[in-house]
C-alpha cells in the first residue's frame, strides 16, 4: 500500500509540475483554455465519483450543486465588486447552499432504494432548474447573463493555474477523506449494507455525509466553470451536466478519484477533436453517440473504467488495494 | 364553466398520454424489478416513426401500426441487449438504461435530423366540435378514448387470461411462478415488448397533440411517467391510470392558474409521495 502511494505521489507531483509550466511553455491559448475545462470537469467528476464508486448510489441530480455554485459565483460578483475577495466569499456562500441543501435533500431521500432515490434526485434537480427559469429578477432565465471576472483572471493563465491548485487540492482532500476510516465506511456500504448496518453502522449519516461532500465540491466546480465563461444560464443545472459527470466517472473509473480526472480528460478532448471533425463528416456532430456506446459496453464488460482496469491489471498481486466494483454480484442481489 | 371543461379534457388527453408511457414502465418494473430509464427514448421513437410512416403513406392507421412496430422491434433489442446482461443490479440498470437513453435520442437526431419536426393531425380526427360555448378538440377526445380502449383491453388480458395470471402472480412472487415451471425470463421479454409498444403508442399520438416533435420529449415525458409511476405504486397498473390522470389534470390546471408551480407541482407530489408512502398510493396486488 505505502510503496504504491509513493510511486503515485511522485508521478502525480511531476504531472502536475508539467501542467503548471505548460502554459509559460505553450503559447496555444485553446489548449490553455482545455486543460482549464478538464480541470473543472475533473472536480466535478471527482464529486461525482464520491457517490457513486465510494458510497455506490446513484444521483441524477449532481448539476444541481454544480449550478449553485455557478449561481453563486455568478449572481455575486454581478451584484458586488468583482473583486477577488468577493470571488472566494462566492464561493464559499455557494458551498455553504449546497451542503445545506444537499444535507436537507440526502436526508429525505437517502433512505430510500436505489431506484427511488435516483428519480427523487433527477425530480429535485428538476425543481431547481424549473425555480431558475422562473426567478428570472435573479437568474435572467434560460438566457442568462455575462458577468465581469475579477481582475486578476483577465490573465488566462492565472486562472489555469488557479484550477490546477483546485483541483490537485480537492484531489489530495478526497484522497484522504475516502482512505479516512469515514470514507471506510462508505466503502462498506457500498459493498453491503446489510452489513454495515448490521456492525452498528448508522448508515444513513454516513450517505448523507458522502452527499454532501460530493455536493460542496460540485459546488466548487460550478463556481469554477462560471468563472471559466463569464457567463452563466440555465444549462448549468441541466441534466447534460450530470450525464457529462456520470460519463467521465464510468469511462474514467468508478471508485478511483484519478479515474474521474482520466474520464474528464478523455471525453472532453475528444468532444474537441470530434466536433472538429464534424464539418467533414456530419455524423460526428452526434459525437455524444459513441460516448453512449462506449458508456453500454464499458457498463456490461469493463465496470471498472480505465483506471480501475488498468490498476486491477496490474496491482491485483501486488497489494490488497479492495476489490473495485460498480456493484454487488448478481447472487448478493437476488437475497 | 366552459374554461373548466376545456382545462379537464386538456388534463385528461395529457394524462392518458403519460398513461401509455406509465403503463409499460409499471408493469416492467414490477414483474422485472428493472426501471427502465429508457422508456422516454422508446417514446420518441414512437412519434418520430409515427410521423415518418404518416408522411409516407397519409394514413394515420397505418402510422400507429408502425410506430407500435417500431417499439415492439425496439423493445426486443433493449431486452435482448441492455437489460439480460445486467438483469438483478440495480444499479447498472439504472445506469445502463440511462446510457440507453442517450443512445435513442442521439440516434434519433441521425435518423430525423436535430431540428423539430412538424406533425400534423390527421384531417379525420382535426377540427372541433361546439356544444354551447364549450369547444371540444376532436383529437383530444380521440386520445382520451384511445387511453381508456388500452386500459380496458389490458384490464381484461391481465384479469382474464392465463398471460395475464402468469404476469400477476410474476409480479407478486416471480421466484415462485418459476418454480412452477413457467419460464419467467420468456413473459420479461414480452411484457417488455408491450411496455415498449404502449410507450411508442404514446409517442405516435402525441406527435399531433403537441405538433412539434423533438427528440428531448423523450426525457421530459419520462419524467412525469415516472412521478405517475411513483404516485400509482410499483407494479399497479390502475394505480398508474389514476396517477396519471391526477398529474394530467394537475398539470392542466396549474398551467392555466399558476403556471409557475406548473412542473413543480407535479414533483411535489412525488417527492411527498415518496416520503410519506414510499410504496406508492396504490400497492400492486393480483
Amino acid at each position: 500500500m505505502k510503496t504504491k502511494f509513493q510511486v503515485n505521489n511522485g508521478i502525480l507531483l511531476v504531472l502536475v509540475a508539467a501542467l503548471a509550466v505548460f502554459p509559460f511553455v505553450s503559447d496555444s491559448r485553446t489548449w490553455t483554455i482545455l486543460l482549464t475545462q478538464i480541470f473543472i470537469f475533473s472536480i466535478l467528476a471527482m464529486s461525482y465519483d464520491i457517490l457513486l464508486g465510494y458510497t455506490g448510489i446513484v444521483s441524477f441530480g449532481h448539476a444541481m450543486f454544480f449550478g449553485m455554485g455557478a449561481y453563486a459565483t455568478a449572481i455575486m460578483l454581478d451584484h458586488f465588486e468583482p473583486t477577488l475577495s468577493v470571488f472566494f466569499l462566492s464561493i464559499a456562500v455557494g458551498m455553504v447552499i449546497s451542503g445545506v441543501i444537499s444535507f436537507l435533500v440526502g436526508l429525505l431521500t437517502l433512505r430510500l432504494k436505489s431506484h427511488f432515490f435516483a428519480m427523487l434526485t433527477l425530480a429535485v434537480s428538476g425543481l431547481f432548474l424549473v425555480l431558475a427559469e422562473k426567478w428570472r429578477t435573479l437568474t435572467h432565465g434560460n438566457d442568462g447573463f455575462t458577468f465581469r471576472a475579477p481582475e486578476f483572471f483577465k490573465d488566462r493563465v492565472m486562472f489555469y493555474l488557479l484550477v490546477l491548485a483546485c483541483l490537485v487540492l480537492v484531489y489530495f482532500l478526497l484522497r484522504r477523506f475516502v482512505s479516512s476510516p469515514l470514507g471506510r465506511v462508505l466503502i462498506a456500504v457500498r459493498e453491503n449494507e446489510q452489513r454495515t448496518k448490521s456492525l452498528g453502522f448508522q448508515t444513513l449519516h454516513y450517505k448523507v455525509i458522502a452527499s454532501m461532500v460530493a455536493g460542496i465540491v460540485a459546488s466548487l466546480a460550478g463556481s469554477l466553470y462560471a468563472i471559466s465563461l463569464r457567463f452563466v444560464n440555465t444549462s448549468v443545472l441541466t441534466m447534460d451536466i450530470t450525464l457529462d459527470a456520470l460519463l467521465m466517472t464510468i469511462i474514467g473509473g468508478v471508485g478511483t478519484l484519478i479515474g474521474p480526472i482520466i474520464g474528464a480528460g478523455v471525453i472532453e478532448l475528444a468532444q474537441h477533436y470530434l466536433s472538429g471533425l464534424a464539418k467533414e463528416y456530419p455524423i460526428f456532430e452526434r459525437w455524444i453517440i459513441f460516448f453512449g456506446i462506449i458508456y453500454i459496453l464499458a457498463v456490461i464488460f469493463f465496470p471498472r473504467g480505465i483506471v480501475g482496469t488498468i490498476r486491477h491489471a496490474f496491482w491485483k498481486r501486488k497489494t490488497n488495494e479492495p476489490k473495485v466494483n460498480v456493484a454487488p454480484k448478481r447472487k448478493e442481489l437476488l437475497k | 364553466m366552459e374554461l373548466i371543461i376545456n382545462l379537464l379534457i386538456n388534463g385528461l388527453a395529457t394524462g392518458m398520454l403519460i398513461f401509455l408511457l406509465a403503463a409499460g414502465l409499471t408493469l416492467i418494473f414490477g414483474l422485472m424489478d428493472v426501471l427502465n430509464f429508457a422508456h422516454g427514448g422508446l417514446f420518441a421513437w414512437g412519434a418520430f416513426s409515427g410521423v415518418w410512416f404518416y408522411g409516407l403513406t397519409n394514413s394515420f392507421t397505418v402510422a400507429i401500426i408502425g410506430a407500435i412496430l417500431t417499439g415492439i422491434v425496439l423493445g426486443f433489442i433493449t431486452e435482448k441487449l441492455i437489460i439480460t446482461p445486467v438483469y438483478g443490479n440495480h444499479i447498472q440498470q439504472i445506469l445502463i438504461t440511462l446510457g440507453f437513453m442517450i443512445v435513442l435520442s442521439e440516434m434519433l437526431k441521425v435518423v430525423f435530423g436535430p431540428n423539430q419536426i412538424a406533425a400534423k393531425t390527421p384531417p379525420l380526427l382535426s377540427g372541433s366540435w361546439e356544444i354551447g360555448d364549450v369547444i371540444i378538440i376532436k383529437y383530444r377526445l380521440f386520445i382520451i378514448l384511445v387511453g381508456i380502449l388500452v386500459f380496458g383491453i389490458f384490464q381484461f388480458i391481465l384479469k382474464r387470461t392465463k398471460i395475464g395470471l402468469i404476469v400477476r402472480a410474476g409480479v407478486m412472487n416471480k421466484e415462485m411462478v418459476q418454480a412452477l415451471g413457467i419460464n419467467i425470463k420468456q413473459v420479461f421479454l414480452y411484457v417488455f415488448m408491450v411496455g415498449a409498444a404502449l410507450a411508442a403508442l404514446g409517442g405516435v399520438l402525441m406527435a399531433p397533440y403537441s405538433g412539434v416533435i423533438y427528440a428531448e420529449m423523450g426525457m421530459e415525458f419520462a419524467i412525469l411517467a415516472f412521478i405517475v409511476v411513483v404516485i400509482g405504486g410499483m407494479g399497479s397498473f390502475p394505480g398508474s391510470l389514476l396517477a396519471a390522470i391526477l398529474v394530467g389534470l394537475a398539470g392542466s390546471f396549474m398551467a392555466y392558474y399558476v403556471p409557475a408551480l406548473s412542473l413543480a407541482v407535479n414533483m411535489m407530489l412525488m417527492a411527498i409521495v415518496l416520503i410519506f408512502r414510499p410504496q406508492g398510493l396504490f400497492t400492486a396486488k393480483g
